[in-house]
């Protein structure tokens, strides 16, 4: 069989843009909120199919930057090449940008306001309660082996204990880790 | 403003594992270096939340704004960005074929990752113990995330309210 198969359409920059730009905007709650939301709309008009969404997600992990951006930015790619690359970053980008500027110049008047203080600490104390779901479902997604558990908790230690030295002491700590991989393997 | 763009470029290179464990690692490097204090962070923290976007960039700009102004906060935001843009650049489609090497890395980094969000879980966790009513929020965040679908936004709403009227009614 030699038919080609009928040539897909590919959206333009500010289509992506704008596509990008409306889920950034309305998507409050961050990269593991939004990307369910991603995918689905990224399904919905015929531009990636899940599984493909998938391989994507997990090459997007793979790189250090929010979840959100990254994949979005592997998407655009995937979807219109360098053009849609960009036009995902900006998309992703500029909302929150503008967003976080007038949030900050509106509570710089009504900041002081009890009323205020009190929902953002709310807000606040919610999230030791996030954070430590996080851990508890990465802990619990895991495959576990004695060497990763060892390695796992000498690392939470290690890093916890670094202070501002927690950025190269999380490269060391997987430097050694992907070493006892790949000793533990043979 | 230099040191502060070098900063979070470094917050981004380590920027693994999703938005709390980068908002853990900017805490280290902002209150750790005393550019702002603890209280100061967690009220940052709480805007960044409920505004629209990933939380680790509205963090990133806040601080940046928070520090410098205007300038200081494109500043930020772009320097925590850089290194992503670039690795997703340069790897693309060829690092999903190199998933051989890849599968021992990602293990690798999961450890790291899992230390990294001990150390977020770590910093704030003194925060979740401060008063009766924190702990009882900070327990229902952890139940309701970690063990049902619900768009973790509803409780950080819900929460803000329940502050707003704990403050409003009871001074």
């Amino acid at each position: 069989m030699n038919d080609t198969s009928p040539p897909v359409k590919r959206p333009g920059f500010f289509s992506i843009f704008g596509f990008f730009f409306g889920i950034s905007a309305i998507t409050i709650g961050g990269g593991y909120v939004m990307v369910p939301v991603i995918q689905r709309a990224l399904e919905k008009r015929g531009w990636l199919p899940e599984d493909e969404f998938y391989d994507l997600f997990a090459t997007a992990q793979s790189v250090p930057g929010p979840l959100a951006l990254n994949t979005a930015m592997f998407a655009g790619r995937r979807v219109a090449g360098l053009p849609g690359f960009l036009a995902a970053f900006l998309g992703i980008l500029l909302p929150p940008f503008a967003a976080i500027l007038l949030l900050a110049a509106l509570l710089g008047a009504i900041g002081d306001w009890p009323v205020v203080q009190g929902f953002l600490d709310g807000a606040f104390a919610v999230v030791p309660g996030l954070t430590a779901a996080l851990a508890f479902n990465m802990i619990r997604k895991r495959r576990w082996t004695p060497l990763r558990a060892v390695m796992t908790v000498a690392s939470a230690v290690a890093i916890t204990l670094a202070g501002t030295w927690a950025v190269p002491t999380f490269f060391a700590v997987v430097a050694v880790s992907a070493f006892a991989e790949r000793k533990g393997a043979c | 403003m230099l040191r502060l763009a070098l900063v979070f470029l470094k917050i981004g290179v380590a920027a693994y594992g999703g938005g709390w464990t980068i908002v853990g690692i900017i805490r280290t490097e902002i209150v750790g270096r005393a550019w702002m204090s603890a209280e100061e962070f967690v009220k940052l923290v709480a805007m960044a939340q409920i505004t629209p976007g990933p939380v680790a960039l509205n963090a990133a700009t806040l601080v940046g704004y928070r520090l410098h102004g205007l300038l200081g906060a494109a500043v930020s935001t772009l320097a925590v960005v850089a290194a992503p843009v670039a690795l997703s650049l340069l790897i693309g489609g060829f690092f999903a074929k190199a998933t051989k090497s890849g599968a021992r890395l990602t293990e690798a980094l999961k450890t790291g990752t899992i230390g990294l969000i001990a150390m977020t879980v770590w910093a704030f966790a003194p925060a979740a113990v401060s008063s009766g009513l924190n702990v009882a929020i900070a327990l229902t965040a952890f139940a309701v995330s970690a063990f049902t679908r619900i768009n973790p936004l509803w409780i950080i709403l819900g929460s803000g309210v329940i502050g707003a009227a704990t403050r409003a009614f009871l001074g």
